[in-house]
């Protein structure tokens, strides 16, 4: 049994029909790529998987369980982390502290959990390490987004939605910051990720999905998809010449 | 000297408690992005629960004090589920008008029980105070100081060190984020509606003694403390207590040296004169853009 299965899920902003029956699946310890352009209703998903919008119509299965509808508090209970767009860093609070609310979903967490789960986080983000007592909003953006990675990952998520974690990143940070995606993964969580950038996301996908206007378009290993001159044209955003 | 040191003193104590008002009205608007305008009325509130306790029940003060401050609690809870909860997804007017229709009501519901003649409330010490020199310090003016000090310290150990504080600036800074992370966002915002309500009552509990207790009471404290919270900076907790001290020192000179009959006037000079010149307040927006 996959870990996350959508199935013919569809959700609306008011009369914006975003999703349109959309269906996909996850299995544990995958890393899935989502990809398309500017608005095909990546975020979409990601939200609605997480309890921010509520669907129209269709299933969010998460292990077995139909969350569809639930609150976020309530998901992030369950092991789904949302990592979200724009990283959302709280700009008022330090660095240390935005990481320890990411196990605000775990009741009774004690003071001395919380200092060794930021300093498990710190391991992983050496760089982010001095910046300890710095305030959110003094960051750079790469600084932001290794923040609101290892703060979702505090929540031990079973499943990690990251939304565009590549947005607005130096060449080299992006690196950096897929590699860290590696070894989220070795570490036994299961990845959803939302790109744009298609090219270096199927480099660490298993499988990928390419919506278009809410809808699937096609799926498929990385190489498939990527050496599909029509996809890759079309929804991907490559250049003939660019390989996996 | 002697003279500058009693209204120092004075107007300290009387910007205390502008102070206490304007933080209830930072905490909310931190919280949900709306102005309460109710806040004063928390005071007016807090005042009368003392008048029907100590006077039509004869309690005693050490046994009114923490039951009107429960009341006061109860007051803010209910305001939260019936004033807020139902608009909190509507835009910042609908909210606005909700709490401005609050006041109303709030103020109109106490006129019809005890009129508008002024009730007057003994003080809270039998003492009248210490003689320090030629300054005199009054008890209930001491008492003010003291209490707002403790509260100052006691909510900056709150929201500086405890994890529920951190919980609570997380959802003021980003409610929807502070929901992803499993923060109960509508019990934090419930908390700040209670804290915010006693902060307003203890406000008007220890003002009373000095002030006649009447419905006006409230408008009269919160219009003061509005003009302190956007002199201190709108939003920010330091200009809230900041604003409300200069304000009461600042009026309490101006009626000394100037003219009484237009104490009133010096708070809202000076308000436009920030408005003017510096309309982000003493400690306005250090929060730059996000990156
Ligand atoms: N808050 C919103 N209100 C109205 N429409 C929205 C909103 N957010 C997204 N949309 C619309 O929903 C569609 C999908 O958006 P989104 O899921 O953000 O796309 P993506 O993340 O793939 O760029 C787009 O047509 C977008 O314009
Ligand atoms: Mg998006």
């Amino acid at each position: 049994m996959p870990l996350l299965e959508l199935h013919g899920l569809s959700a609306a902003y008011g009369a914006v029909e975003a999703l349109k029956g959309l269906s996909l699946h996850v299995g544990e310890g995958e890393i899935v790529a989502l990809l398309g352009s500017n608005g095909a209703g990546k975020s979409t998903t990601l939200r609605t998987i997480s309890g921010l919008m509520k669907p129209k119509s269709g299933r969010v299965l998460f292990d077995g369980k139909d969350i569809g509808g639930l609150h976020p508090e309530s998901v992030v209970r369950l092991g789904v982390a949302h990592v979200p767009e724009g990283r959302r860093v709280f700009p008022g609070l330090t660095v240390k502290e935005n990481i320890m609310l990411g196990a605000s979903n775990r009741p009774g967490v004690s003071r001395r959990e919380l200092e060794a789960g930021v300093e498990e986080m710190f391991e992983l983000f050496p760089d982010i390490r001095r910046f300890s007592g710095a305030l959110g909003w003094t960051l750079s953006g790469g600084q932001q987004q290794m923040v609101a990675v290892a703060r979702g990952l505090m929540s031990k998520p079973r499943l990690l939605l990251l939304d565009e974690p590549s947005l607005g990143l130096a060449p080299l940070i992006v690196q950096q910051v897929f590699r860290i995606i590696a070894r989220i993964r070795e570490r036994g969580t299961t990845v959803l990720l939302v790109e744009q950038n298609a090219r270096t996301a199927l480099s660490v996908a298993d499988r990928g999905y390419v919506l278009e206007t809410g809808r699937l378009i096609i799926e498929g290993k990385p190489d498939a998809l990527w050496n599909n001159e029509e996809v890759r044209a079309a929804y991907l955003g490559g250049r003939v010449t660019a390989g996996v | 000297m002697a003279i500058f040191l009693q209204l120092l003193f004075t107007g300290i104590g009387i910007g205390a408690v502008y102070s206490l008002v304007a933080l209830g009205f930072v905490l909310i608007y931190r919280a949900t992005n709306v102005v309460n305008f109710a806040q004063g009325e928390f005071a007016m509130l807090g005042a009368y629960a003392m008048v029907v306790l100590t006077q039509d029940l004869g309690l005693p003060y050490w046994a009114a004090i923490p039951i009107s401050l429960a009341v006061m609690g109860l007051i803010g809870a209910l305001f939260n589920l019936g004033v807020y909860y139902p608009l909190r997804h509507r835009s910042f007017l609908p909210v606005v008008i909700s709490t401005i229709g609050a006041s109303i009501l709030l103020t109109n519901s106490v006129l019809v029980g005890y009129g508008p003649a002024p009730e007057s409330l003994a003080g809270m010490f039998d003492f009248p105070g210490i003689q320090i020199g030629e300054v005199f310090l009054d008890s209930q003016y001491l008492l003010i100081i003291v209490v707002t000090i403790l509260l100052v310290a006691f909510q900056y150990f709150f929201f500086e060190h405890t994890l529920l504080g951190k919980k609570m600036q997380a959802t003021s800074q980003d409610k929807e984020m502070a929901s992803l992370l499993g923060i109960p966002v509508a019990r934090m915002i419930m908390l700040t509606f209670i804290y915010s309500a006693i902060l307003g009552g203890l406000a008007g509990i220890l003002v009373a003694p000095i002030l006649f207790v009447s419905v006006g009471l409230g408008s009269q404290v919160a219009l003061k403390a509005f003009a302190a919270s956007i002199i201190g900076g709108f939003g920010d907790v330091t200009g809230a207590i900041v604003g409300g001290l200069s304000l009461g020192v600042i009026e309490t000179f101006g009626a000394a040296y100037i003219s009484v009959p237009y104490k009133d006037a010096f708070a809202f000079l000076v308000l436009f004169g920030f408005l003017l010149i510096r309309p982000q307040g003493i400690f306005g927006e250090k929060v730059a853009q996000k990156a």
